[in-house]
């Protein structure tokens, strides 16, 4: 289980984040939801320890974030995170070299599934391309939990489809996710938790599943309701 | 220790295109540079003996004798080197900045590589380090090829052949480059490894508190700078002579060692507690 416990941050005089607390469980779709500057990313950053905190906690099966914790919890941000003069197979090396969690038949399998060539350089993929790529880096390895931040942003309507795809297959088995979108539409089926997040402060979280079959209510419903009140 | 060794060889072979252009630039220049200055001498010997009609000893009384020290002047020699040591300064900012700023922000990787982020640090100083002991040796290396291509362009009776020892004693600056005792060496080299950690601890200063961070870096720097020359200059204005020459050299040693310690700590904390990607 993943815990964020009462995490607060600040940024220079703005307090971003007044006390976030939320869970995700393993084999569960968490979705992170709320408007650009809300904190969504600083999150993802404060569970990976990429960014300092003012308070909080964030444990990973009871226990802090180390550097052992790598080895159990990926983070694909949304920013090119490999060398541009890199090509995909020596992106996919670095990772191996590095990381007991890969699995190297994995990544050929998404490497297949992706459509992309090993022998590209990173700097001529297209955007869509260039974010497949840091799915296949994430999702090739072992991890118990895959934290992803806008998996959708800028990509055409076919990437996005085949990267949404990715949630239906075995690639992500039963591993934790937690997913930062704006485009809920692509992934709402798929999504078990949602947690709303407004000024710095969790509104309100559901389980999906719960609010459908309850109130007959889908997740932009719960959002109009929310955020619109 | 394995990925600290895998780090430092993935960012020696991330500089090795830049580094490769380096050390042809300075083969280059330099070799060109003993061709162009050995021409230029001889040049200068024959309108001296044929045009003006000077005798051989005439012109070497007059002239000197052209040894390696007429090289080691010019700008031929001089400007590789000084543009190697520019390039190398400027590499210990870009070896941090280029992860962080641009299109691709590989900070992210490295920061959760499952190590410890000190060998990150460690990683990129050791990278700076080596650069800097591999130009050194190159330079050993083509002092003596440097030597017989001229002895190839000027006559025996005009030169004045140097040993590697004698070169090096001809440079101004070969103390600190080319250590001449083991103690020499782990002083100076230390005090260059020193100095990588200082600049590194405050590009982390600013890399975790940004514009905040620049005024703590350049202070964090001043402060280094202090504490290392502390004991010189209370021995130069408040206790004039009272230490031996030994003991100074000692305390500046210890407050060496502190001033490293504290970058090593400090970058430490930074790295796992402040840093933001």
């Amino acid at each position: 289980m993943l815990e964020v416990k009462d995490l607060k941050k600040k940024f220079g005089r703005k307090q971003v984040l007044k006390g976030v607390s939320f869970t995700a469980k393993k084999g569960e779709i968490t979705c992170l939801i709320g408007i650009n500057g809300v904190g969504k990313t600083t999150i993802l950053n404060a569970i990976m320890r990429l960014t300092a905190i003012n308070g909080g906690q964030i444990l990973l099966n009871g226990e802090s974030i180390t550097k052992k914790s790598y080895e159990k919890i990926t983070f694909i941000p949304d920013a090119i995170t490999v060398m541009p003069h890199m090509k995909i197979s020596e992106a996919m090396q670095f990772m191996d070299d590095f990381y007991d969690c890969w699995n190297e038949k994995r990544a050929t399998e998404l490497l297949d599934f992706f459509k992309l060539n090993a022998n590209d350089r990173v700097s001529s993929l297209s955007k869509g391309n260039t974010a497949k790529v840091n799915l296949l880096l994430g999702l090739a390895m072992d991890v118990d939990y895959v934290l992803m931040d806008e998996p959708f942003s800028g990509i055409d309507m076919f990437s996005r489809e085949k990267i949404a795809e990715v949630f239906t297959t075995h690639l992500i088995e039963d591993r934790g996710v937690i997913i930062t979108t704006h485009e809920i539409s692509d992934i709402e089926h798929l999504i078990d938790h949602v947690v709303l997040l407004d000024n710095g402060r969790v509104l309100k979280e559901f389980a999906t599943e719960e609010v459908r079959e309850q109130e007959g209510k889908s997740v932009v419903d719960v959002m109009r309701e929310v955020y619109q009140a | 220790m394995s990925n600290y060794l895998k780090l430092v060889n993935f960012e020696l072979s991330r500089f090795m295109k830049l580094y490769v252009v380096m050390i042809c630039f300075t083969i280059i220049m330099q070799i060109t540079g003993v061709i162009v200055k050995s021409k230029s001498y001889m040049g200068l010997a024959n309108e001296e003996m044929y045009k003006n009609m000077m005798s051989k000893t005439e012109f070497i009384n007059q002239h000197g004798e052209f040894s390696f020290y007429w090289l080691t002047q010019s700008i031929w020699f001089m400007g590789p080197i000084a543009l190697c040591g520019a390039a190398l300064l400027f590499y210990m900012f870009l070896i941090w900045y280029r992860d962080w700023l641009g299109k691709n922000t590989f900070i992210y990787r490295l920061l959760m590589i499952p190590t410890a982020r000190m060998n990150v640090y460690l990683a990129k100083a050791t990278t700076i380090f080596l650069m800097v002991i591999g130009m050194v040796a190159l330079q050993l290396a083509l002092f003596p090829v440097e030597a017989v291509v001229m002895q190839w362009m000027v006559p025996v009776d005009f030169r004045l052949d140097l040993n590697i020892l004698q070169t090096i004693f001809s440079l101004n600056f070969a103390a600190v480059l080319f250590p001449l005792t083991p103690t020499e060496f782990f002083l100076w080299y230390g005090a260059g490894a020193m100095s990588i950690l200082v600049i590194f601890t405050a590009i982390l200063f600013e890399r975790s508190f940004r514009w905040k961070g620049i005024l703590i870096g350049v202070v964090y720097i001043a402060l280094s700078v202090g504490l290392l020359m502390l004991p010189v200059l209370i021995d130069e204005f408040f206790m004039y002579g009272y230490l031996y020459p030994i003991e100074l050299v000692g305390i500046t040693i210890v407050m060496g060692l502190l001033v490293t310690g504290m970058s090593l700590f400090t970058s430490h904390y930074l790295l796992n507690k402040k840093v933001t990607v």
